[in-house]
């Protein structure tokens, strides 16, 4: 009788804790779809905000931090005033530092931290140009380094060649041969997990429409 | 059977727990609610949360919100928002629906808050809402990347064209003062023969943020009379590169290597501007055009959780030699040739202690040697100094910091030359030190109003004398961009080496300053108009006109108003700002026979800076047009003192950055290209002729215009960085 207590007792805590992991990924999987496709500031931030509810009790999980720094990319990309852009992008920085606390060397973080270097560039492009330029190449290429089949790594290192050569008015080879590789491990891609992030193909599309 | 009893058994164990589960499950607690800032307006997308749950909301545009949450027993709901202070509160989940009202305290922060603003020109590299960035400083023609002769385009500055320094509402170029990292900086303009402008020592991109003090500044920041210039050098440097510079005067070399937790650059230039001349004729008689050779270095490393070392050293050596003709008679010349000898070190620490404290102190270290000879008889002159500086701040609540701190000045200065008839060596020296400390204190009422004030004490160890300065500034914001503010202090300076080494019982110099000032900065667009009341006491004053016998019965004012316009909107890729400058001083010191004012001063001052960037030719083109009205002269054959006018000062200059590559920057300057004949003043000479008239020469620009280029090549890692970042 004993054991069978304890093969209970230990069942019972395997189920609770599948149960509580699967509520987990339930909430999860049910946002990104949401952060994927909301299309307005308010929307993002309805989610963005569960998510942080999801992290904030969570703890170890990287993703919740993971997603709402993305969605504050998205809100970032849609403001138009200056000022708010890039406190949104603030925003997704502290998210993105909280998520790189809980697991060091992800590619995909370092991607996202690439990505809101970026996107500083386009709030004050004669000041931030030459020097986020620099520090979104250096975490594309560490991003790219840590996983080469991270295919949003490849896709944004090549949205970045692109706008450089554009700015210089030099040839936009490389960047497009970066936009192919990217859509191949794009098409070979495997998330590991349902939580996996699978955005930046469209966009790469899109880059890549313009390669003649 | 016993195996199906088990079975039964744990049919039924299974169905109690589900049922309990589910029982748990329909067990729900409705929680709704507002969220309103502290006047009762709606807080949209704050994020209501029962702690360690996912149970939350978030609020809609009327700042309501409902959610329900299965969870029971005693919790803490929190409710947080950007702008706004968190709020957390303890609830007891059992059912029952609860409605709530938070209210949110808004949050003092930077990117909103009023901000002291008079008096002061802010410029940083990462906020948005600066006047002037660094990148905005090496850009602005007819500067040549020099601090200085950017600043000079700002309300608040007179232009004097033979001087290239800061001349600040009727202060000379000795009373606006120069802070690197809070350490002060003696001789931080490089030398120039006479009658040149000289240039800054120090780099626009060394620096991450630039404060240009016009008054009104904070008691940290002691003697200086009129302006403070507090530059703050960068942080850590993130990436590895090589910079190559080619001048049309010389050439440079920089390399900085990065680290995970710092980084270190070291930089050698040398500046050699006789082939130069050798092609453009100066009116300078030059036996030795001005070389120099100059080295840098800057290291930073990140200590502990929160701390961050920064060192920076600079050496400099230049030397020039040229004949000095005499205005009656230019067949007779005197040789005058010049060494100069500067180093300067600074090493300064700033560590975040925890969430109230912050601590930064640092040391500086300044050497000035100028080793001049006239007709071959020697004039020495040296300058040491050192400055030690602790300033602790302290954030008793988010409303109010308290900032205090203690310093140490200590200059020692010898100047020596050979008597001509007996050959002894004269010597004139002394040793001061200056012991201060401050406290300040910023209280926001709100995010409309702030109070900062505080005060200095000084104890100067060679006039064995104590001072107190107190120092207030105030601010007002009543809507979302504009602001009016106020600032009163008294600010005090020792008197030129000059004089002191004359008399070392002078006392220092004092200014007290009264300022107003109303601006609005929106977006990409400041406006701002200042008006100030300046008075002068115990300046230098030359007892019978006698240059040895000096006492402080000196005195003077100095009032104005200045408006300032920027727009980097309204045009696609151009920004431009305009800046005007009402000035009326007079003091009586020195000679002066009675108040006048001073040859430096000029009434109007007026700045135009274009800048437009054409992005199909990678190009970014500048012009500047620079006016300033007559400055007075003294006309010796007249009776009345300094009551002669030169005309008006004008110069438009241009200059172009072209990036052909991503590695690779030419740049070309050049000033006066309409060709101006700008006077600055006349000399006159020291004795009259035999009709009883003394002959006068015009000061003039070396030449007329200054062709300068460049070409900056930078290799790195990945070729998209250039030199922009960090020279």
């Amino acid at each position: 009788m004993k054991t069978t207590t304890l093969i209970l007792a230990f069942a019972l805590s395997f189920i609770v804790s599948l149960a509580d992991d699967g509520k987990y990924m339930e909430v999860m999987q049910k946002n990104i779809m949401t952060v994927y496709t909301a299309k307005t500031i308010p929307d993002l931030q309805a989610v963005v905000n569960t998510f942080e509810r999801v992290g904030a009790a969570e703890k170890t999980k990287w993703e919740p931090f993971y997603y709402a720094s993305f969605g504050y990319i998205m809100m970032a990309n849609q403001e138009a005033d200056l000022t708010k852009k890039d406190s949104y992008l603030d925003q997704a920085n502290a998210a993105i530092k909280k998520a790189s606390a809980i697991v060091t060397n992800e590619s995909e973080i370092v991607a996202i931290e690439g990505f809101i270097q970026m996107l500083r560039i386009g709030v004050d492009p004669a000041t931030r140009g030459q020097e986020y330029s620099g520090l979104a190449m250096q975490s594309f290429g560490k991003a790219v380094g840590l996983n080469p089949e991270n295919p949003r790594a490849l896709g944004l290192l090549a949205q970045m060649q692109f706008g450089t050569a554009q700015f210089f008015g030099s040839s936009t080879a490389e960047a497009c041969g970066t936009a192919d590789k990217a859509l191949e491990k794009f098409a070979t891609y495997k998330p590991a997990s349902p939580l996996s992030p699978q955005w930046g193909k469209e966009m790469t599309v899109e880059l890549k429409g313009k390669c003649k | 059977m016993l195996r199906n009893a088990k079975i039964n058994f744990m049919k039924e164990l299974f169905t109690i727990l589900f049922t309990a589960i589910s029982f748990i499950t329909f067990s729900q607690t409705t929680i709704s609610g507002r969220v309103t800032d502290a006047k009762g307006e709606s807080i949209p997308s704050a994020n209501i949360v029962i702690l360690d749950t996912y149970d939350g909301a978030s609020s809609d545009a009327d700042g309501k919100f409902v959610f329900t949450s299965t969870e029971t027993g005693d919790k803490i709901l929190q409710v947080t928002a950007v702008g706004f202070e968190s709020f957390q509160q303890a609830i007891t989940l059992d059912g029952h629906s609860q409605t709530l009202t938070v209210k949110l305290p808004e949050l003092i922060n930077q990117l909103e808050a009023v901000t002291i603003s008079a008096g002061s020109f802010t410029a940083g590299e990462e906020k948005r809402r600066t006047i002037l960035k660094p990148l905005d400083i090496a850009t602005t023609a007819g500067a040549t990347a020099d601090i200085a002769g950017a600043l000079n385009t700002l309300p608040g500055t007179q232009k004097v064209g033979e001087s290239g320094r800061l001349f600040v509402r009727g202060g000379d170029d000795s009373e606006a003062r120069v802070f690197i990292d809070g350490l002060a900086v003696l001789n931080a303009y490089g030398t120039a023969a006479p009658n040149t402008p000289s240039r800054g020592r120090f780099l626009p991109w060394m620096f991450k943020g630039t404060s240009f003090s016009t008054g009104g500044y904070s008691a940290e920041y002691g003697q200086a009379l009129s302006s403070a210039l507090v530059l703050n050098s960068k942080d850590k440097v993130e990436m590895s590169q090589t910079d190559i510079g080619i001048l049309s005067v010389g050439a440079d070399v920089a390399h900085t290597q990065a680290w995970e937790r710092g980084s270190m650059t070291g930089k050698v230039q040398y500046t050699n501007i006789r082939p130069y001349f050798g092609l453009i004729n100066q009116r300078i008689d030059w036996k030795l055009a001005p070389a120099s050779l100059e080295g840098s270095t800057a290291f930073r490393q990140e200590v502990g959780k929160k701390g961050m070392l920064k060192f920076f050293g600079n050496f400099n050596r230049s030397n020039f030699s040229l004949y000095n003709h005499d205005i009656l008679d230019s067949s007779i010349k005197q040789l005058y040739e010049l060494t100069n000898n500067y180093a300067y070190g600074n090493v300064a620490y700033s560590t975040i202690l925890n969430d109230k404290w912050n601590i930064r102190g640092g040391l500086s270290y300044n050497l000035n040697q100028n080793n001049t000879k006239l007709d071959g008889s020697p004039l020495d002159e040296s300058e040491k100094g050192i400055h030690g500086k602790v300033v602790a701040e302290h954030s008793l609540s988010d409303k109010v910091e308290i900032r205090f701190g203690t310093e140490l000045i200590a200059r020692d200065y010898e100047a020596s030359k050979r008597d001509s008839s007996s050959s002894a060596i004269l010597k004139q020296d002394f040793k001061e030190s200056i012991s201060a400390s401050f406290i300040e204190t910023e209280i926001y009422a709100s995010n409309h109003f702030v109070t900062r004030a505080g005060g200095r004490f000084e104890y100067n160890s060679l006039t064995n004398k104590s001072i107190v300065d107190p120092r207030l500034s105030l601010a007002y914001k009543p809507g979302k961009h504009g602001q009016v503010a106020f600032a009163y202090g008294t600010f005090r300076q020792s008197p030129k080496n000059l004089y002191v080494r004359v008399n070392n019982n002078l006392l220092s110099e004092k200014a007290e300053h009264f300022i107003l000032s109303y601006q609005v900065v929106n977006d990409q667009r400041t406006f701002r108009v200042e008006t100030y009341y300046k008075k002068y006491d115990n300046l230098v004053k030359f007892l019978d006109a006698d240059g040895y016998a000096l006492n402080n019965k000196g005195y003077g004012y100095a009032k104005g108003a200045e408006v300032f316009w920027r727009d980097s909107k309204s045009l696609k890729n151009v920004d431009y700002w305009i800046s005007y400058s009402y000035l009326d001083t007079k003091r009586n010191y020195l000679n002066f026979p009675y108040a006048a004012t001073p040859y430096f001063a000029s009434k109007h001052n007026f700045s135009f800076v274009y800048k437009h960037f054409l992005t199909k030719l990678k190009s970014q083109v500048g012009f500047t047009y620079s006016y300033s009205s007559g400055r007075p002269y003294n006309n010796p054959n007249e009776n009345k003192f300094n009551a002669n006018m030169t005309k008006a000062y004008q110069d438009l200059s241009a200059n172009i950055s072209y990036l052909p590559k991503n590695f690779l920057i030419i740049y070309i300057s050049c000033t006066n290209l309409l060709g101006y004949n700008n006077v600055f003043g006349y000399q006159y000479s020291t004795s009259p002729d035999e009709q009883g008239v003394y002959h006068s020469r015009a000061v003039q620009q070396a030449a007329k215009r200054f062709l300068f280029m460049g070409v900056f090549i930078t290799i790195s890692k990945n070729k998209s960085v250039n030199q922009l970042p960090n020279l």
